[in-house]
């Protein structure tokens, strides 16, 4: 433990700093006060995979590790879809997780965005319901095959300022 | 013999059952007005999935099958055998049918059922419990909520343009399925790859597997209650997939594989090892000195090596039970200094201090693999016939089948590690408490969308 504490002070603080890059500095401050301002400082996410590869679910695990560490910016991945304000989803819907689709996103308390994530740009399969925004009402897209940690949190910042 | 995969095709005239085993290959023809044959799954229990798929898919019944239940099609799947044909259209929701779950009656005994959603960030799939109290009597695992119908999204398509989809099968194991592929199409080419892409792929195969590992090796301890190794771990993994983006242009190494070399920075990635290596080491020293966490890994979720065995098990769930079972072992890798790596207990420490072991080693591999040049292996001309690759993903093996017919993929079929794996996890189960299964599920990590395809 003495020696996890010793390194610990050596190498300092891993959370990427905010001067190491401007542009994403200013997304992240920006989405701060945002989220103080119009979330009450916290907004909840809920994440459901509808069908993706798994990609986007391990870039937004990546999102809570030491480098992004996005709670600090007030943003919480929440356990149930009752606390949340935003369903996050990602991968096209399947037949077999349509319905469970559905239910996730009408236990969300009003009011409630639907946000979608990754661009899943597979062949049309009889299995494939189609992709989410023919299902729910899509309020923001973010791109990308699987968009990266930065990618989603310049999205995040997209989508409040597009709700105002 | 070892039981890898059976899986069924059509034919003009006929329907095939195929069986791949370690050592060969058995082709059953079925006659289509009376598809019926004999099950495997007295000899191989994990070939029961096989059978249920089958019969979903094509319509194929197995003579004295104990589980005829579908498999692939849920409660409001219409009555369909989609990878017939003859079937090729849209399909709407039939009414509910109730699925029966496999049930343990008495006493004081209830179920519990977790998901198809979790309550996390991960993908969905159904775990049914039997409880006694605390204690876990029986889990049925239930999946193919992701199924989206891969195999036959790929037929029809050239040869070369599969890797598009091959390579979103499972995001975690893209690479080793990218490599799987290629090694089909070289099959089908006529080729040998060259060595230099050999290598280059090699690379990139074990810088996955290094990111799936250290992503576990954070998440285990962290389901035990122990979060500052998911700190340390996940910052490692992400160094991980910051170094594929710069030396492939994808976190997820999407579009890496080829059949090419990429211009890499190697100075980049030696560097990179060499500071894992010493950060891997540390933590090693580090969390073997947490005795509360060593306290909930230790004797849970037991896999007795002949259980692993006649469940057909592969990859860490397999080498941890004591089953030297490496794909990477073809003569091939030993050169790099490889050995298959195994303990003997089976339990969650067993998988646990195995992916330490294995990401270690995997950094030794990428060290020594560095030393390629440019080059590339040209695919053209693929021959129809039928072809069946092997490779060693992060998950275990990975085997694919492809069929090419007038130059078009004809049939598609993987076995993902995972398929055998799941079927193995409830063995795992009695003897432990209903809140060690997480622990249990995360130390064999098993893929969803890869299973489900």
């Amino acid at each position: 433990m003495i020696r996890f504490w010793q390194k610990r002070l050596k190498e300092g603080i891993k959370t990427q700093n905010l001067w190491a890059d401007e542009e994403m500095a200013a997304i992240k401050k920006e989405l701060r006060s945002q989220i103080a301002k119009r979330f009450a400082g916290s907004l909840a996410i809920r994440m459901v995979d509808s069908g993706s590869c798994n990609a986007c679910e391990a870039e937004c695990n990546a999102l809570s590790n030491p480098y992004y560490d996005l709670e600090r910016l007030g943003i919480h991945f929440v356990a149930s879809p009752r606390h949340a304000d935003i369903l996050l989803v990602s991968g096209v819907v399947t037949f077999n997780m349509y319905h469970h689709l559905l239910d996730a996103y009408k236990q969300l308390p009003n009011p409630k965005w639907v946000v979608t994530l990754g661009e899943c740009a597979l062949p049309s399969s009889f299995a494939i319901k189609g992709p989410v925004e023919q299902i729910l009402p899509v309020a923001h897209h973010i791109p990308g095959c699987p968009p990266e940690p930065d990618d989603i949190i310049r999205g995040l910042l997209q989508f409040i300022r597009k709700i105002q | 013999m070892r039981f890898i995969a059976r899986f069924a095709q059509e034919l003009s005239d006929r329907f095939e059952v195929i069986d791949i085993y370690d050592k060969k290959k058995i082709v059953t023809p079925v006659d289509k007005h009376n598809p019926i044959l004999p099950t495997l799954t007295r000899t191989y229990p994990a070939a029961i999935w096989f059978e249920r798929k089958i019969r979903d898919d094509f319509g194929i019944d197995f003579e004295q099958s104990f589980d005829t239940r579908p498999l692939v099609h849920h409660e409001r799947f219409p009555n369909i055998h989609p990878m017939r044909k003859d079937f090729n259209k849209a399909i709407d929701f039939a009414p509910f049918r109730p699925y029966p779950y496999e049930r343990i009656e008495g006493e004081g005994i209830f179920e519990v059922g977790v998901g198809p959603i979790h309550a996390g960030i991960i993908e969905p799939g159904h775990f049914h419990f039997s409880q006694e109290g605390e204690a876990i009597l029986h889990l049925e695992v239930r999946h193919f909520y992701k199924y989206r119908g891969i195999e036959k999204m790929m037929e029809g398509f050239e040869p070369f343009q599969g890797f598009e989809i091959v390579q979103k099968i499972s995001g975690n194991e893209s690479i080793a399925y990218q490599i799987a592929y290629l090694l089909l199409l070289a099959q089908a080419a006529g080729v040998e790859l060259d060595e230099n892409v050999r290598r280059f792929n090699a690379l990139l195969l074990e810088l996955e597997r290094l990111a799936h590992h250290l992503t576990d090796l954070g998440f285990i301890p962290n389901d035990a209650g122990f979060a500052p190794a998911l700190a340390y771990c996940s910052m490692l993994a992400e160094d991980t997939r910051r170094l594929l983006k710069k030396i492939c242009g994808h976190r997820f190494g999407f579009g890496a594989v080829r059949g090419e070399t990429l211009d890499i920075d190697k100075k980049a990635v030696q560097d990179y090892i060499d500071q894992t290596r010493q950060k891997l080491l540390f933590f090693k020293e580090w969390i073997t000195q947490i005795p509360s966490l060593w306290d909930r890994l230790d004797n849970t979720g037991i896999l007795p090596r002949h259980k692993a065995i006649k469940y057909s098990t592969v990859g860490i769930v397999a080498r941890a039970s004591g089953i030297a079972l490496d794909r990477r072992k073809d003569g091939w890798y030993d050169q790099f200094g490889f050995a298959p790596l195994t303990t003997s207990k089976g339990d969650v420490a067993a998988r646990f201090t195995l992916r330490l072991e294995e990401a270690l080693q995997s950094c030794d591999l990428i060290s020594n693999l560095l030393d390629f040049s440019k080059a590339n292996t040209p695919l053209e001309n693929f021959a129809d016939g039928e072809y069946v690759s092997f490779i060693e993903s992060s998950l275990g093996e990975v085997m694919l089948y492809l069929r090419i017919q007038e130059g078009r993929i004809d049939r598609f079929f993987a076995r993902d590690p995972s398929f055998v794996n799941w079927q193995a996890l409830h063995l795992m189960m009695p003897g432990n408490i209903i809140a060690d299964f997480p622990l249990i599920n995360k130390s064999c990590d098993l893929s969803y969308a890869g299973n489900d395809l």
